[in-house]
């Protein structure tokens, strides 16, 4: 029994997992901060010093601009990768379909029934990062959507076209969500939580995978590499 | 059906709320002229009131000055350079001369209230003094069939130019027989439409009027909705807040009287002069909200320090309004200033969304697909928990059935 190196994910896009993956953990600490302040800041200090809750936003709205970034990358990537072009396991043809379900029903049968080529990334995959990638669009459009209220004179320190175009972009979310600044903030929290499930499953199917499938897949994101049997 | 376009075309045009303080000197030098002509015109006609504002104040006991001290701060409020003060001065010297008629439906009067019985007038609320109320159900002497017909002269008189001030929101429910006015039992639907329809714009004052406010609250069990969702095709300004602060209104009812329009207004059809700013981004403990510095509990050391009161449920960061900067009560105090959190009073659906001691995320709200009500954090810890649970409940019979297989 022989086993074939097979890459699955370029030095770029370990990058970008890990940027995303840190980005996430410092936005919900600081998101869970900024939806209800957990701890307590020094009564003794000055607030000058402390700028406890501004830099806990601070915080939040870095990473949720390199969020934005590796999301306008992810989604170029989407169509002109020159690696894998994922939308292509998107489009749900036959053979897409067929493989989304093979790989489900292996992993709701622990393993049993293993009848798709894992060499490169499946169907399954591709539609649950699709699943994650809307997640974080919705945050985004929610997240600029509160932000903007911030910027209620129409200015700010790169232009006018900056909230106009947040105005835009994000103003449908209000009525979408309930028609109050409100439901867009609790939609937004509500989202954080949909996204925790998600990378619940995500570490857990990782591991998964590598134990029952035996073929190194924990590597991917960090080596680049898993094996195929031969 | 034609609801859900609206809703529809609404959520793609809905407007910013960007507010213009400096639009050129072209802009304002036809504002100007136009206000002049206007005013001109105003003055040509009769005073529909006896009341003029020279003498309130004088039986007040405030003097010219003031007044113009009031003028240039109103000027100030509607964005307008100083040089429109004086013009400002005589639109409120002309205000007897807009009739108004204001009605009261499903409400508590808390608008005419805060107007009307403040022991110490502030010149705002001296010149809705001046305004010529032709009908006010909760003022005027009349009553029964009298007050009828009063109306319906009113109506008559100045039709097309009146103003309708309408407070109170309008229940729809059981046919709209939850209100009714009148001898014949009008209902409140009725009513506004009938006295709306004649009228040069509709003003809703306060948040029942504007949005339904509190009687639309969850259940909402008269069917209560707002002016705006029964009046169609005419211009309506929404003065929301519980009370509508008396500076807004006469602001509004100055502007009307300067140009014969409406104010520019935002996505809600609240004037940008007074919805246009967040509370929190005025407020005067926003230096405690940075710093962290919260109060954790009504009178503990953080409220007596002036601590921010987000932790106590203030709404202030999403709540539209001025009243940071024009306060209340001759700009005594407001809410926030006294200790206690914004209830976001001028916001749509307030009562069931805003108006909790807890921030949002410790809010009962009624969860996604109703039943319970659960705080936010309560939710997404049971879907965590019910994830957390799926997974090792597949970890466990993974393992299990991989020890089978490797008996076997
Ligand atoms: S008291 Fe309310 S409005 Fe003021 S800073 Fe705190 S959260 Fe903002």
């Amino acid at each position: 029994m022989s086993y074939k190196k097979v890459q699955r994910m370029t030095g770029a896009m370990r990058i970008n997992h890990w940027v995303v993956a840190i980005s996430m953990i410092v936005a919900i600490v600081t998101g869970l901060y900024i939806g209800h302040p957990y701890y307590q800041s020094f009564i003794a200090d000055p607030a000058v010093d402390k700028y406890v809750m501004a830099w806990n936003r601070l915080a939040h709205l870095i990473v949720a601009i390199i969020f934005d970034v590796s999301s306008i990358v992810v989604a170029y990537l989407y169509f002109f990768s020159r690696f894998e072009k994922p939308y292509k396991k998107l489009i749900p043809t036959f053979t897409n379909i067929k493989e989304f379900f093979d790989v489900l029903v292996n992993l709701i049968t622990l393993n049993r029934v293993k009848k798709f080529d894992s060499s490169h990334a499946d169907s399954f995959n591709a539609i649950f990062f699709f699943v994650f990638h809307m997640l974080l669009v919705w945050m985004l459009l929610t997240g600029l959507q509160m932000y903007v209220h911030g910027l209620a004179s129409g200015m700010s320190s790169i232009g006018e076209w900056w909230p106009a175009m947040l105005h835009l972009a994000t103003d449908w979310t209000v009525t979408v969500t309930g028609g109050t600044f409100m439901d867009v903030r609790i939609s937004h929290h509500y989202t954080m939580y949909a996204i925790i499930a998600w990378i619940m499953f995500h570490v857990y199917y990782q591991v998964w995978r590598t134990i029952f499938w035996k073929e190194g897949d924990i590597n991917i994101v960090v080596g680049g590499n898993k094996f195929i049997e031969e | 059906m034609i609801e859900k376009r609206e809703a529809l075309a609404k959520m793609f045009s809905a407007k910013g709320s960007k507010i213009n303080t400096n639009r050129g000197a072209e802009y304002y030098d036809s504002l100007m002229e136009t206000m002049k002509k206007r005013l001109n015109e105003l003055e040509q006609t009769a005073a529909a009131s006896k009341m003029s504002i020279t003498s309130v104040l004088e039986a007040e006991g405030l003097d010219r000055r003031d007044f113009m001290k009031w003028a240039s701060a109103a000027c100030a409020a509607l964005m307008l350079p100083a040089s429109f003060t004086p013009l400002i001065a005589q639109a409120a010297e002309l205000m007897n001369r807009v009739p108004v008629i204001w009605i009261e439906l499903q409400d508590c009067a808390g608008n005419s209230e805060a107007i009307l019985r403040s022991d110490a007038p502030t010149i705002d609320e001296l010149i809705l003094e001046t305004i010529s109320l032709e009908f006010n159900e909760t003022l005027m002497a009349a009553a029964g069939h009298q007050a009828e017909e009063h109306l319906e002269e009113a109506m008559h008189t100045f039709k097309g130019k009146y103003l309708c001030v309408v407070e109170g929101s309008i229940p729809l429910g059981m046919d709209g027989l939850y209100g009714t006015i009148g001898a014949k039992a009008e209902t409140f639907k009725d009513h506004l439409l009938r006295v709306a329809k004649d009228s040069a714009a509709v003003v809703a004052v306060g948040t029942c009027a504007t949005f339904g406010g509190v009687p639309a609250a969850s259940p909402n069990p008269t069917g209560a909705v707002g002016v705006q969702d029964v009046v169609k095709g005419k211009a309506i300004i929404n003065i929301p807040a519980c009370p509508a602060n008396p500076a807004n209104i006469t602001g509004t009812i100055l502007h009307f009287v300067l140009t014969g329009q409406v104010p520019e207004l935002d996505h809600l059809n609240r004037p940008k002069f007074a919805f246009g700013y967040r509370i929190h981004d005025n407020c005067e403990r926003r230096a405690h909200f940075d710093a962290g510095e919260f109060v954790e509990e009504w009178g503990d050391k953080g409220a007596q320090n002036n601590f921010c009161l987000y932790k106590m449920g203030c709404k202030g960061p999403m709540t539209f309004n001025n009243c940071s900067i024009v306060r209340y009560n001759s700009g005594t105090n407001w809410p926030i200033g006294a200790g206690h959190g914004c209830i976001g009073c001028s916001e749509p659906q307030f009562w069931d969304k805003y108006a909790q001691e807890r921030p949002m995320a410790d809010t009962h709200f009624k969860a996604p697909g109703g039943g319970v009500e659960k705080t936010v954090d309560e939710f997404g810890l049971g879907l965590l928990t019910a994830a957390g649970i799926g997974i090792g409940i597949h970890a466990a019979a993974s393992v299990l059935a991989g020890k089978k297989e490797g008996d076997e």
